[in-house]
């Protein structure tokens, strides 16, 4: 078992024709990652490594069926393909997109949940289930960082997330699902959201979360734990406890937020809920050798 | 992108919001001219991109020309690095109103906030009376409403002439909002005249940086940056940041560069400058500790752990830079990613050392700075 993929997922890709797309796509498959066809408007009739493109996703469709959709379009085009998969049907979708424009990611996120999907991303790294699916660009070969086990990661990071993940797996443990939310402003699907899948799969024993200061993911999952919406043991790591006071967002960041956003105010959240927070990414390791034993 | 006062106000105005009558002036000799147009009193008003201008004494309502040209140069010899005045002339004002749309990420809306007592001390009114901010969520696919403007006004407790005027501010500000691809929109605080009428008091409106490339008229020139070293870092597309303190960190990400920032402090350590050489730019680790070396420092701290951006890529970067730039201060690594194995023979082949835990190098880093390995 794992969380968002599996090896019975079924996975179109978006943008596969395109030099990232390609040279990905080929990755997910050697993974093992169950890829049924790609989509590039104009390119219907070629393939990528054997891999057939469509028109569109819903030309796709008609041949394959596919419940998981994998954008590598460019930043401009990420709204448009996401409503494409969306009105085709996928109610699962990763955007590895950096730069999508804010005023599309918060509709992008408003047209996912209304109609029960989920995006994850933008400007996210991607998705792995260890050893099953692999959604985006993760280096899975990196035997050191990326092992399977029982310990699920979502990370708002991609470059501390190596850092953190080969700190899990040298003390011990490996790891169901890594499942990276993006680095944007206004992610399609927020940590809390998530608990809910981790919660559910039986392989997944502990969750590790890396967050940063900044937004209120943090926050809303020390309520989603009070609230017993997750009830595994939680050990969080957050950058940016000494971070200077960088450009403020005029009045309303500070009025809307109301508080939330620093790493002291986050920790204090997660503290009380009974969640564990790390001061540093090496202790991430040792929380949870407290916790569970050793899997190797 | 944050913009400068009077370049949000003209986004305003083309939105049909009304402001005071200003002009923006470089220079002391312009002052005469703008005066002119304004009238006396006036207010000066520095263009600077910080917050809090009131309160530091960057804004000024002078009485006369002479006043206006003393005032004006001691505002462009302060220490806040004033290049522009926005000279605009005084309104006399009954009361002040906050009005601002920025964006909700967890409803994934756009946000209204508003509230009947405007001014400098907003913050603290929202942390003592909440419930005089109100707030209005608009779908933008769905678009602003007749509705959320009634909601909005007559829940800050506005009525009759007053109400309809603030509601159309709102239209409009809704408009710049969109028309922009504004992060923020927002006026703190709205004048309301002793003769009724409405008009911007200040103006703030950062565009979101993702969408700058469709938003043509704010070239990134000179005037956004406090140095010349920020300057030309933002031109060639490289993250930089001076805080003046011992150790040059070159970093790649910003999740990473946060927690290695977070340790130098725990070890009593501090940045003198950071540079961003991971993402696109990888592969451009000559010119990135080119722009670290521009300020004094007494280590250079490495910090990698990359996927797409390549340990060896960025290993040999590194021997190349210390080979052109042959920097006087040691150097600290801490390479890891694709192809780490590679990144180790490239470094050893050049004499230097490469670590394997970020802890051991900030350590060994701050110990350095310090004078004491």
């Amino acid at each position: 078992m794992s969380v968002f993929v599996n090896k019975d997922s079924i996975v179109e890709v978006q943008g596969m024709t395109g030099k990232e797309g390609s040279y990905w796509t080929k990755l997910m498959k050697d993974m093992g990652t169950n890829v049924a066809f790609g989509v590039t408007p104009g390119k219907e009739g070629q393939d990528v490594g054997g891999i057939p493109v469509y028109h569109s996703v819903r030309r796709g469709l008609i041949e394959h069926p596919a419940d998981v959709a994998m954008l590598f379009v460019p930043p401009r085009f990420a709204k448009d393909a996401v409503f494409e998969a969306l009105d085709a049907g996928i109610r699962k979708i990763c955007v590895t997109a950096d730069g999508i424009p804010v005023q599309e990611a918060i509709q992008i996120r408003k047209a996912a949940l209304s109609c029960g999907a989920m995006v994850v991303g933008g400007n996210t790294t991607g998705i792995i289930s260890i050893d099953e699916a692999l959604l985006g660009m993760i280096p899975y070969w990196i035997k050191s960082v990326y092992k399977k086990g029982h310990i699920g990661v979502m990370t708002r990071s991609g470059s501390l997330t190596n850092e953190v993940t080969a700190n899990i797996v040298s003390s011990g443990y490996g790891v169901t699902t890594l499942l990276g939310v993006g680095g944007d402003p206004v992610p399609g699907t927020r940590f809390a959201e998530l608990l809910p899948m981790y919660q559910a799969d039986d392989d997944t024993h502990a969750l590790v979360i890396i967050g940063e200061l900044g937004g209120s993911m943090e926050e809303e999952v020390a309520e989603a734990i009070e609230d017993k919406v997750f009830t595994k043991p939680v050990v969080v790591f957050m950058g940016g406890r000494n971070a200077p006071e960088g450009k403020r967002m005029g009045h309303a960041g500070a009025i809307a937020s109301g508080g939330k956003g620093t790493v002291k105010g986050k920790t204090e959240a997660l503290h009380r809920a009974g969640a564990l927070v790390a001061s540093r990414a090496s202790e991430v390791g040792r929380m949870l050798q407290e916790l569970l034993p050793r899997e190797f | 992108m944050n913009l400068f006062e009077y370049q949000a106000k003209a986004a305003f105005r083309e939105c049909g919001i009304v402001t005071p009558k200003g002009v923006l002036v470089r220079s002391v000799e312009e002052l005469d001219a703008a005066c002119a147009e304004t009238g006396f009193p006036c207010v000066l008003k520095s263009q600077v991109l910080r917050g809090g201008r009131g309160k530091a004494g960057l804004i000024k309502v002078v009485k006369d020309i002479d006043e206006a040209k003393a005032t004006a140069t001691a505002l462009f010899n302060s220490e806040y690095n004033v290049r522009m005045l926005l000279v605009e002339e005084a309104v006399d004002i009954a009361r002040e109103i906050y009005l601002s749309i920025t964006i909700d990420p967890a409803s994934a809306t756009a946000l209204i906030m508003g509230c009947a007592e405007g001014g400098m001390d907003i913050e603290t009114l929202a942390r003592t009376q909440p419930e005089k901010i109100v707030r209005v969520n608009v779908d933008i696919a769905e678009g602003l409403g007749s509705y959320h403007v009634n909601n909005l006004v007559y829940g800050m407790g506005l009525s009759g002439d007053e109400a309809k005027k603030i509601g159309g501010m709102v239209r409009s500000l809704y408009k710049v909002f969109r028309a922009r691809d504004a992060q923020l929109a927002e006026i703190n605080p709205i004048f309301i005249t002793k003769s009724g009428d409405v008009v911007a008091g200040d103006g703030k409106l950062i565009i979101d940086e993702n969408s700058v490339f469709r938003q043509p008229g704010y070239p990134r020139t000179r005037d956004y940056f406090e140095t010349d070293v920020e300057f030309e870092a933002a031109q060639d597309g490289i993250p930089y940041i001076c805080f003046g303190g011992d150790i040059a960190l070159l970093c790649a990400g910003s999740g990473l560069t946060t927690t290695v920032f977070d340790l130098i402090r725990d070890e009593g350590g501090s940045v003198s400058t950071y540079v961003d050489f991971g993402g696109p730019n990888y592969t451009r680790a000559v010119r990135a500790m080119e722009l670290c070396l521009k300020t004094p420092c007494k280590v250079i701290l490495v910090v990698t752990f990359g996927t797409i951006a390549r340990a060896d890529v960025m290993a040999n970067g590194i021997v190349q830079a210390m080979k052109e730039l042959n920097p006087q201060v040691p150097i600290v690594l801490r390479i890891r990613g694709t192809n780490e194995d590679e990144a180790n023979k490239i470094l050893a082949d050049a004499g230097l050392t490469n670590l394997v835990n970020t802890e051991e190098a900030v350590h060994i880093a701050v110990e350095k700075a310090a004078g004491r390995a």
